[in-house]
């Protein structure tokens, strides 16, 4: 099993607002995976058909080499899950839920909860009604740190945190991967905060998957050339052009954002007559938003 | 010694990392037999992927700057001073060509980035 969760040509259809178009995503064990898109894109209903709560109309689902829905329970016994939406019981106390939640998995560590109780800052004593976002947060990733997942599922967990409980939640996270090696899933519009962390990137828009690549092919493909001299129609280009767009009042030169970049392909402005003014590195912000802008029917792309 | 990692520059951050301690251990602020931090540590510290300074430590070894040894973590060698001055020298090329990238960037040339810099520390150009 090399894959820690295999989606393969995933549909799902929600009357006509909204649909999933054959989603493949493929997470590698070990890994941890940024999965990025705007808000409505589709990320919570796609990890919804991974953890069993929608079933896809057609596809396949796998989770730990095991077929999502069917063997549904033994995959959950393994899984560490951060919704979107809290779902906790408002009338017990932050110890009464971590008591409540440890009956439910046989992998459950005390001692580990008691410490991320304290290293996170959480009153035992608190009820759940009365903790702010951030405690709720905090307090929902302690009960998917403490049943020791191979996998963690996190949907948006910094969403709406401030950057103190923000910090604390990702160093809580790294350090279980550091000795548990298990694989993370990490869903989030706040693409800064994945290009620290993340070594696979996967980018969804509209329901549809846009790209998967590790993070560094990710960041290393897509450049901005600056451009000047270049025809019309540039004919085969040995690269996707994302966008293209003409100088300012100030200047000829055309700004070219590309995808599948490598140097030797300097060559081929080359040989269409242009020259290259320069190239620059896009950060996951810039790629991103590129990458999106692309993908969308109504750009301005010319190539 | 990490300060300034930046995710968001288009060098890796297990390069610049490796960087790093092999810019602490040229210039002696990491001796030989050092301890360098756990891999869990400095990923927390530097809140990265533990990946990335697995990667980061497994570059040092292969380049002969550190030893990790198996459950006992991973040691300063040994650097001989002809290896640590090219590591120097390695470091400030990459700056240099930094800087002139970064120049050509808003216009500047060659030429008046090398008379800044000769103003900046303070020595006269030759012609």
């Amino acid at each position: 099993m090399s894959n820690a969760i295999e989606l393969t040509n995933v549909g799902w259809k929600a009357g006509k607002a909204f649909e999933l178009r054959d989603v493949t995503i493929r997470v590698p064990n070990g890994s941890i995976y940024g999965f990025l898109g705007p808000n409505g894109s589709g990320k919570t209903t796609t990890i919804r058909m991974f953890m069993g709560m929608l079933e896809p109309d057609h596809g396949e689902v796998r989770v730990l080499g095991r077929r999502v829905p069917q063997e549904m329970p033994r995959i959950m016994a393994q899984v560490g899950f951060v919704p979107e939406r809290p779902h906790l019981y408002p009338a017990l106390t932050v110890g009464e839920t971590i008591r409540y939640h440890s009956s439910f998995y046989d992998r459950w560590d005390q001692t580990w909860a008691e410490e991320l109780t304290a290293r996170l800052r959480l009153d035992s004593e608190r009820r759940v009604s009365r903790m702010s976002k951030g405690e709720t947060g905090k307090l929902l990733l302690l009960l998917a740190l403490s049943q020791r997942p191979s996998l963690l599922v996190l949907d948006e967990p910094t969403d709406g945190l401030d950057p103190v409980v923000r910090r604390d939640v990702l160093t809580a996270v790294l350090d279980y991967v550091a000795e548990s090696s298990a694989t993370v899933f990490i869903s989030s519009h706040l693409v800064h905060e994945l290009e620290r962390i993340c070594d696979w990137v996967g980018v969804l828009d509209d329901g549809q998957v846009v790209a998967e690549l590790p993070m560094q092919s990710f960041k290393n493909g897509i450049k901005r050339i600056h451009v000047s001299g270049a025809p019309d129609a540039p004919g085969d280009t040995p690269f996707v052009i994302l966008n293209r767009s003409e100088g300012d009042a100030f200047s000829a030169v055309e700004t070219w954002v590309v995808r599948g970049w490598q140097d030797p392909m300097r060559q081929y402005f080359e040989g269409i007559g242009a020259t290259v003014r320069g190239v620059v590195d896009l950060d996951l912000e810039e790629g991103f938003v590129e990458l999106l802008r692309s993908s969308r029917p109504n750009n301005h792309h010319r190539g | 010694m990490f300060s300034g990692i930046d995710p968001r520059s288009p060098t890796p951050l297990y390069e610049q990392i490796a960087a790093r301690i092999r810019l602490a251990v040229a210039s002696g602020d990491l001796r030989p037999a050092d301890a360098l931090p756990s891999v869990r540590v400095l990923a927390r510290e530097l809140r990265v992927n533990p990946a990335t300074v697995v990667q980061a430590y497994r570059d040092l070894a292969v380049d002969g700057f550190v030893e990790m040894r198996h459950g006992q973590g991973t040691f300063v060698q040994e650097v001989p001073t002809f290896r640590r001055a090219e590591e120097r020298a390695a470091q400030a090329q990459k700056l240099v060509q930094k800087l002139i990238e970064d120049g050509a960037r808003i216009g500047l040339v060659a030429d008046e980035l090398a008379r800044a810099f000769h103003t900046e520390v303070g020595v006269e150009i030759s012609e």
